[in-house]
């Protein structure tokens, strides 16, 4: 047992880290090592249920005779979303991040030296469903894709403008259910650019696939 | 589950600071919480304890100052503390502070946002008294 009341007891080591700090160190550096290997990587963000997995598939598909792809799938506990993807023909990094509710630079430092990076030119980071979190943690991309789907209601870029502003890319999402849940898609995407105006923002149905070709030409892929 | 994450990397700091000064034990932790960071500190406290566990830093005090968020409006040039609300929402979106003069969101965080580690105390080599 340690006398925590002994008042005078031992040294103080000033450390002052502050790790938020250190997070974004850590992603440059995984930029740079992207960069050295020629790697180009796209950071896949959204609430749980957008569409992630449903866009990364449709994207692979069209891309892998192009691009020598790899994933990363970041999800908390399964290997679900892993296991959809690999089933398009490309290698998947399951990264189980063991009830982080997000994907940080040093979990995505570990995966890339599980990589075989020279073989590698396009990345797809799936992050885990969660949009605080990722915006306070970047992993280190060249691109940051964020997905909104019309599910989650009209109010998404005005509520919160700090995401959209941290993205390169808006893809909104399940147009097919616009009408339904009464979202008026020009004016989501009106908001987009509001708040972002240098953004690209692409309507899509990931699904279906309708759109996908858009979010490859925003991706300059 | 934010918490858990920070508490490792807390953990980690401090051992590997600990093991560079050639420390026997870890008596005391100091931090400093930005509201910003949507961090417990409660939550945090308990895993770090968690996570300590068998290390040299096992039964550290854990001390947390709470730092309030402080920031700049760049329409209106206002500067002062906000209020991060105790939503749970904001786990899932990101909080957008607003100035509270001209309701603008164009803000610059002038502090509040950080986790930082600020010092340790520890007996146990490098002692030169
Ligand atoms: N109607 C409709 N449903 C879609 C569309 N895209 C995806 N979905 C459905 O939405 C659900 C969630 O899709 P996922 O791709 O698993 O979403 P995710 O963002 O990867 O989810 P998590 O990884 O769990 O956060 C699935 O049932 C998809 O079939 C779309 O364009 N339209
Ligand atoms: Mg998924
Ligand atoms: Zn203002």
């Amino acid at each position: 047992m340690a006398d925590t009341n002994a008042p005078d007891r031992g040294r103080d080591i000033v450390i002052d880290v502050d790790l938020s700090k250190r997070t974004s160190e850590l992603a440059d550096k995984n930029l740079a090592l992207l960069k050295a290997h020629g790697v180009r990587g796209i950071d896949v963000l959204g609430s749980v249920g957008s569409g992630k997995t449903t866009l990364i598939k449709q994207l692979v598909r069209r891309l892998k005779d192009r691009y020598a792809i790899a994933v990363i799938a970041g999800d908390i506990t399964t290997r679900i979303d892993a296991d959809r993807i690999e089933a398009e023909g490309v290698p998947v990094l399951q990264i189980q991040t063991g009830g982080a509710c997000h994907l940080d630079g040093e979990i995505v430092r570990r995966a890339l030296g599980r990589l075989d990076l020279d073989a590698i030119d396009l990345l797809i980071i799936e992050n885990v469903g969660n949009l605080i979190c990722p915006a306070a943690f970047p992993i280190g991309t060249q691109t940051r894709l964020l997905l909104l789907s019309v599910t989650e209601g009209p109010y998404m870029a005005v509520k919160h403008p700090v995401m959209v502003r941290q993205a390169d890319v808006a893809v909104i999402n399940k147009v097919d259910l616009a009408d339904a849940m009464e979202v008026d898609v020009t004016q989501l995407a009106d908001d987009v650019r509001s708040v972002h105006p240098q953004i690209k923002v692409v309507s899509i149905a990931a699904r279906s696939g309708e759109g996908i070709d858009g979010v490859i030409a925003a991706l300059e892929l | 589950m934010h918490d858990v994450t920070a508490a490792q990397r807390i953990a980690t700091t401090v051992l590997q600071a600990a093991r560079e000064q050639g420390a026997e034990r870890v008596e005391r932790i100091d931090l400093a919480l930005g509201a910003m960071t949507m961090l417990d500190p409660e939550s945090l406290a308990f895993w770090l304890e968690q996570i300590l566990r068998g290390t040299v830093a096992e039964g550290a005090e854990v001390e947390v100052e709470q730092l309030p968020l402080r920031v700049r409006c760049k329409d209106c040039a206002w500067e002062g503390e906000v209020e991060v609300p105790d939503d749970p929402i904001y786990h899932l979106m990101p909080f957008a502070p607003k100035c509270a003069v001209c309701g603008s969101d164009e803000i610059e965080v002038l502090g509040g946002d950080a986790c930082v580690v600020r010092r340790i105390r520890v007996t146990g080599a490098a002692e030169d008294d």
